[in-house]
């Protein structure tokens, strides 16, 4: 196997939701310590709601409280729980259907172990300390063995009802460049430019990705570009980008290094933003310790003539 | 065995805003099919199966969104599908719910497709910071900002081209309800002293950010026959990718979206589509495209798209009206914007299109491309049944 670089790479990203009329009323019940179901055409109550009815399609909009007391239909024990998870010890998954309602909501329940669980089973929700309207508001389930709690009848109409919530999402991935990235990583290491050529049609791909998008082979054969190369197009930014530490305006550019036959984007320093125009021959300029160039400047030679660099666009 | 015939029955779309923050994706998805449906006269029961489409899963972090809308869209119990193919994926979730009724899959068919970018990040999602990566260095402007500089390079354009563009779009907007941006106040000096964010595209020139869903019901010859308002009738419908990136990539003219017009135009037997379409919805996220299009869908030479754009050609009262609704410069909910052209197309064609119809359409090309440029799917509708 050759050399591949590896990185972990986390995405994480807190997304907004609007809850609309019924996951509203659930989600706000929920705070007030009152589980919501609503009452479809065929008189089943759906635990959690729907807004629209699975059997007909109608709006459906008759909110019913159920108990917060239920009956275990399905569970799966959970060894290892996992970051975001309801409980930090091991938990059963299970599938409540609560006393009033048709179908089961699933959460975890807090049991002692796997043996402690059977479907059939009584429950009972374990309402979180702090309540904010989210399913959460429900902690987890426990064993019950009372009576059955009434639901209190509920019309589901609340005070300052929540209308958004805020669901972080995050997705741990290792990341790999693979071979190609990785070998043109390490030639960036000693500022040398290394692309990769296809076999069938002979283009240089800088950076390569291993294999040529238009003849769909493998690429192996490694060509060193650059450095110098021709400014083919460009923008002036004047809007600063997020988390970027340039002074704007400034000019991010296509160039086609000499010998690669499509051209990078890179910024274009060491002249004013206004100077810089298609066909400018300009070369990297590398800083220490960072893999790319920190810009391109010019050469000082004359502008290539539009013909040697309009295929590159 | 010949296809069957294709009609669109039912159009339907939200009035998009920037945020509608008082609906779920349920309840988004669920207004413009409703309209589409009231539209065909139809009911839930009557369509036998769902095509839904929209941008990645990332925006709006709702992984497999299909999933939880079965129920608000009727589709229980019938096949639903859903189609991704980046921003031109409103078109081509129409085109696949238009070939499930020319193959006789199914009869009649609900479209739909939808973006809340109110609680999104577009930007976010599509520029993850990948390791060993150079950050990107610009945003999604700086991405097509250089294309445009090319193409003006390329054609010898004046600058005030793309200012011309955003002013016909941003007022035929006003004539459309259902557009985002109603800039009652507009006028041409106002877009061409707005600031230049990646030069040469000015803040004026770019699209919004909307939430908003669009419909369509889709029927077979007898569905047609049923229909309480005439029909518009697909005369060609095609769908084209190449890669993002590669040698040789033509970026101001992509060889896939010249491809994707040619097969329509062979199906629907146009040869000359200046003369033969009347109108067309396109895909103008930056209103330089426009010109960038017109060449590219073979509605004038290489190099001449801005000469019918300066002469007033597309515009409203035009000789070729383009992007009558506003188009996306007026309204860009990403995974529905495509759709948004379909439906413009369908509607101008039925002369449903109210204060922004093309008095006499007859044949109009509706248009999406999406990624970098990389994905495009088009269709031609008209008035006529295509065998007559």
């Amino acid at each position: 196997m050759p050399h591949v670089l590896k990185a972990p790479l986390t995405v994480e990203f807190p997304f907004t939701r609007s809850l609309g009329p019924v996951q509203s009323a659930f989600l706000t019940g929920l705070r007030e310590r009152v589980v919501l179901g609503v009452r479809g055409s065929d008189g089943r109550v759906l635990v959690p709601p729907a807004e629209y009815d699975p059997v007909t399609a109608e709006e459906i909009r008759d909110l019913v409280e159920v108990a917060p007391t239920g009956t275990v239909t399905t569970w799966a024990w959970n060894h290892e729980p996992r970051r975001g998870q309801p409980l930090g010890t091991p938990f059963a998954w299970v599938l409540v259907r609560l006393d009033g309602a048709d179908t089961a909501l699933l959460h975890a329940l807090d049991a002692p172990g796997p043996d402690a669980v059977r479907t059939g089973m009584r429950v009972r929700v374990r309402w979180a300390g702090e309540r904010t309207g989210a399913v959460t508001d429900i902690a987890c389930f426990e064993p019950y063995d009372g009576e059955p709690e009434p639901p209190g009848g509920h019309p589901g109409v609340f005070e300052d009802p929540v209308r958004g919530i805020v669901a972080p999402a995050r997705l741990d991935y290792t990341y790999s460049p693979g071979r190609a990235q990785t070998a043109y990583l390490d030639a960036l290491g000693s500022r040398r430019i290394v692309g990769e050529r296809c076999p069938s049609c002979r283009k240089v791909y800088v950076p390569p990705r291993g294999a040529c998008p238009t003849c769909g082979v493998a690429t192996a054969e490694q060509v060193e570009v650059g450095p110098r190369g021709t400014v083919t197009t460009f923008c002036i930014v004047n809007i600063k980008a997020k988390n970027l530490d340039i002074e704007v305006p400034y000019v991010y550019a296509h160039i086609a290094l000499d010998g690669a036959d499509l051209a990078l984007h890179a910024r274009i320093g060491s002249l004013p933003y206004d100077q810089v125009r298609m066909g400018l021959r300009v070369e990297p300029v590398w800083s220490e310790g960072s893999r790319y160039p920190d810009h391109y400047r010019p050469t000082g030679e004359p502008d290539a003539p539009y013909d040697t660099y309009k295929e590159l666009l | 065995m010949s296809k069957e015939p294709v009609a669109v029955t039912g159009v339907g779309q939200t009035r998009h805003v920037a945020a509608r923050r008082d609906v779920s994706l349920a309840g988004l998805v669920r207004e413009a099919a409703r309209q589409a449906l009231d539209d065909a006269e139809l009911t839930w029961a009557d369509i036998d199966a769902v095509v839904i489409g929209k941008a990645p899963d990332f925006f709006e972090g709702v992984m497999m969104p299909e999933l939880y809308l079965a129920d608000a869209l009727g589709a229980v119990g019938k096949p639903l599908l859903r189609v991704h193919t980046a921003g031109s994926v409103g078109g081509s979730t129409a085109l696949v719910a238009a070939n499930l009724v020319a193959a006789r899959v199914h009869s009649t068919v609900l479209t739909v497709a939808f973006e809340k970018q109110s609680e999104s990040n577009a930007m976010w999602g599509l520029s993850l910071p990948i390791p060993f990566q150079q950050p990107l260095l610009a945003g999604a402007g700086g991405f097509f900002a250089p294309h445009v500089r090319a193409y003006m390079r390329r054609s010898g354009a004046p600058d005030t081209v793309g200012s011309l563009v955003a002013y016909k779009d941003r007022r035929n907007a006003l004539k459309n309800p259902y557009a985002h941006l109603h800039e009652h106040d507009i006028t041409l000096a106002k877009v061409q002293a707005s600031p230049m964010l990646w030069d040469p595209i000015r803040y004026s020139e770019t699209c919004p950010s909307s939430d908003g869903a669009c419909a369509m019901v889709l029927t077979d010859r007898a569905g047609a026959a049923r229909s309480p308002r005439p029909p518009a009738w697909l005369h060609g419908g095609a769908m084209r990718s190449e890669p993002t990136l590669f040698a040789g990539k033509d970026f101001v003219s992509p060889r896939a979206g010249k491809d994707c017009a040619a097969d329509v135009y062979r199906q629907a037997g146009v040869t000359d589509p200046r003369r033969d379409i009347d109108a067309v919805e396109m895909y103008v996220p930056f209103s330089w495209y426009e010109p960038m299009w017109l060449e590219n869908l073979g509605f004038a030479e290489e190099g001449e798209g801005w000469k019918l754009t300066e002469a007033g050609v597309t515009e409203l009262d035009g000789d070729l009206p383009v992007n009558m609704s506003g188009g996306v410069l007026s309204t860009n909910p990403i995974g529905a914007s495509g759709m948004i052209r379909f439906a413009e197309a369908a509607l101008q064609v039925r002369g449903q299109a109210g204060e922004h119809q093309v008095e006499g359409a007859r044949r109009v090309l509706g248009h999406a491309y999406g990624g970098g440029s990389q994905f495009f799917a088009m269709w031609l509708v008209g008035a006529d049944a295509p065998d007559s």
